[in-house]
């Protein structure tokens, strides 16, 4: 449990390869799923994320992504739909130097699991949590999820989805999760970038990763993530520095008193009228902006990490030691007047 | 060792902090509430953890990783509570994950829950039934010790009375001990088919070649280990001067407290009356309400409920004495979940009534 011995003991880490955290199990997901690609990535990140095999955890609940603790040769649970951030939440509170990843879809961690979700977020327990949003039911075969956007048809929804989709960032930043960020499955090096420093971060660090469904929501982000589009698309989010994208930076992103942040040509602003992108911004309302540019994944979309603050991680905050007067009113009461002690 | 007077919630925590529970979660629910307040309050000194959780639902999921990593953990609610939970309890028992479940139940409606199950598949979780601050000790050590035994869940249930009740405990000064973390959790060892690394329902028996996870094969050994934890725990029943009774009463829990009542007052006018109470209520104690009822002319059932374990008994008795059903209660409104009808005048008429009707029968 929570010992600060165990968690300062220094423990080697054996120098590892992408192969060292690849299972024996054979990895099937439909050909061309965006699944391998994120897969891959985790698997040639972690070799530098300072951690052993046998100190790491991957849980998963029900869904494509879900059966990441099968390939992953590190100890696991496949747990049960939309439960895995509560399980994960065991794991980490009950073995606090365990490094737990929860690896869930967007119907596994926003449909069913979507309560679990936010309130291991509000918490802030120590879990590297990745969503792949891929923006469809994949595991049964092509139903309307929860970030599936207005009016799209699909089995279950043959006159088009009535459901306004949720944005999972803007979910995660109204929890006030203390880091979150978005990368996609076309890109391997900026996912990898974005798995290292959401390990890296103490707390629940929150990634959606977009990913394609091929079989059934085929180019659910091209327009975004096709790389002849990601120029115009891609809005790269760095610590530091004014937002900017397109063509020699033609673009950019401004704050707007009304409406919040607005993509803007740069021609038309000053560089001092830029937003410059600070990742620990302690309130959340300007990533909490960044995350509604592009809500039908139609438009600019930022990419990158929009918040990464410190804050006490859940089973480390100082404990109350007083006790509430009622009770202590009565327990007083109880052992007050005539008591005795047994031998 | 001093002795205390504590709230029964205050005992049960004490339990199961001494039994070597170190991860703790659950929903206020009444009368399950103080529990948690208690183990909210005792775990973080012994290293614990215990969490409010936001539901039922994520307590027993929690629980069920806290486990898996290796933690006595236990978790409980009260009925409603308890059937958010059966989800996780059976996929827990699938998934070879043992911790403990306290059902702090208002009356006795969730006896079919507790021993057949509400979730789904095959699965069984033992079921105990305690009365007193002894055993209440006694058998959620014991609870505990069959769930990381059997790898599967363990139910154990109280009610109002025994939540809300002042009892005095026997207690040393001594934090318990911590008890090691079970190394049969998982046991890491690298290669082979991922049995060794991976939780899950559906079982550890993925295969290479091409051949996907043989779910036929899991199922087969989960079958199997159930049946072996069947056979593996002795049914437990308490007797109550049951050798020449011709009335044997069989109640549980608090109803086993006023049936208790009954058989002393009763015996102290003459009148041969018994009492089996089970302790263990899966596996159901079959072999001592069969034997008690051997010469009996009748056997009655009470219990606070429109009659569930009464179909236990006459499993057990298999028809060869006359099994009547002592209830038709129902929880009463002032959620205390002992019906008013439940009182020992009542039931102390309902006997002498039975014994009335079959004391012409012969023996």
């Amino acid at each position: 449990m929570s010992t600060t011995e165990t968690t300062t003991t220094p423990v080697e880490i054996p120098s590892t390869t992408r192969a060292d955290w690849q299972s024996d199990q054979e990895v099937r997901w439909c050909p061309g799923c965006g699944d391998y690609t994120i897969l891959a990535a985790l698997q040639f990140a972690l070799p530098d994320m300072g951690v052993r095999r046998e100190d790491t955890v991957v849980v998963g609940g029900i869904g494509c992504a879900a059966r990441f603790p099968y390939y992953m040769n590190t100890y696991g649970v496949h747990g049960i739909h939309g439960r895995a951030p509560a399980i994960a939440t065991g794991v980490a509170l009950a073995n606090p130097d365990l490094s737990v990843f929860v690896i869930g879809g967007d119907g596994d961690l926003l449909s069913i699991g979507g309560n679990h979700l936010l309130h291991a977020l509000r918490r802030n327990v120590n879990l590297t949590i990745l969503l792949f949003n891929n923006r469809i039911y994949g595991l049964t075969k092509g139903q309307y999820s929860p970030t599936s956007e207005q009016g799209k048809v699909t089995k279950s929804s043959p006159q088009g989805s009535e459901d306004a989709p949720l944005i999972p960032l803007s979910v995660a930043l109204g929890a006030d999760a203390t880091f979150v960020a978005r990368t996609h499955d076309m890109d391997r090096k900026h996912m990898e970038e974005v798995f290292k420093r959401a390990h890296q971060h103490r707390g629940a660090a929150f990634v959606e990763v977009l990913q394609n469904c091929n079989v059934f929501n085929n180019h659910a982000y091209e327009q975004i993530t096709a790389r002849k589009n990601r120029e115009d698309m891609i809005i790269p989010l760095t610590q530091g520095e004014p937002i900017r994208f397109g063509p020699d930076g033609s673009k950019g992103v401004v704050l707007d008193p009304k409406h919040g942040a607005v993509v803007v040509d740069t021609a038309d602003v000053s560089e001092d009228d830029l937003l410059v992108h600070d990742e620990a911004r302690d309130h959340p309302s300007v990533a909490f902006a960044l995350s509604r540019l592009s809500p039908n994944m139609d438009e600019p979309t930022p990419m990158g990490v929009f918040r990464a603050v410190d804050k006490p991680v859940y089973g480390e905050r100082n404990p109350v030691t007083e006790q509430p007067p009622g009770r202590q009113l009565i327990t007083d009461l109880l052992h007050s007047g005539s008591t005795w002690t047994v031998d | 060792m001093t002795t205390r007077l504590v709230e029964g919630s205050e005992a049960v925590a004490d339990a199961m902090m001494r039994a070597g529970c170190r991860f703790f979660a659950g929903y206020p629910m009444t009368p399950f509430t103080e529990v948690l307040e208690h183990m909210a309050a005792g775990l973080p000194e012994l290293g614990g953890v215990c969490v409010n959780a936001e539901s039922e639902l994520e307590a027993v999921g929690m629980v069920w990783g806290a486990a898996a990593a290796g933690a006595r953990a236990a978790t409980g609610s009260t009925g409603q509570g308890l059937s958010l939970m059966q989800e996780s309890i059976s996929e827990a028992s699938m998934a070879g994950v043992g911790f403990v479940v306290l059902n702090m139940a208002r009356g006795q409606g969730d006896y079919y829950q507790a021993t057949r199950g509400g979730g789904h598949g095959d699965y069984r979780t033992p079921v105990l039934a305690p009365t007193g601050p002894a055993e209440v000790a006694e058998l959620i050590a014991e609870a505990f010790d069959l769930a990381d035994r059997w790898r599967n869940p363990v139910v154990v249930v109280g009610d109002y009375y025994m939540a809300h009740t002042w009892v005095d405990i026997e207690s040393s000064a001594d934090a318990p001990a911590p008890r090691p973390a079970p190394g049969w959790t998982l046991d890491g060892s690298s290669g082979g088919s991922g049995a060794a690394k991976l939780v899950s329902p559906l079982g550890t028996t993925k295969q290479r070649d091409g051949v996907g996870y043989d779910l036929a094969a899991h199922y087969d050994r989960c079958a199997r280990r159930r049946i072996e934890m069947t056979a593996g725990i002795t049914p437990r029943a308490e007797q109550v001067r049951t050798d020449d009774a011709q009335v044997v009463i069989v109640a549980y829990g608090t109803m086993a407290l006023y049936a208790d009542a009954v058989v002393n007052d009763l015996r102290a006018a003459g009148h041969k009356v018994g009492l089996v109470r089970p302790i263990t209520l899966w596996p159901f104690p079959e072999e001592q309400v069969r034997a008690a009822a051997e010469g009996a002319d009748v056997v009655a059932v009470y219990e606070n409920n429109a009659g569930q374990m009464i179909d236990d008994v006459r499993l057990s008795v298999l028809g060869a004495v006359p099994v009547v059903g002592l209830n038709g209660f129902s929880t009463d409104s002032s959620a205390f979940g002992i019906s008013p009808d439940v009182t020992v005048e009542n039931l102390t008429g309902s006997i002498l009534q039975l014994l009335d009707e079959h004391s012409g029968d012969p023996t």
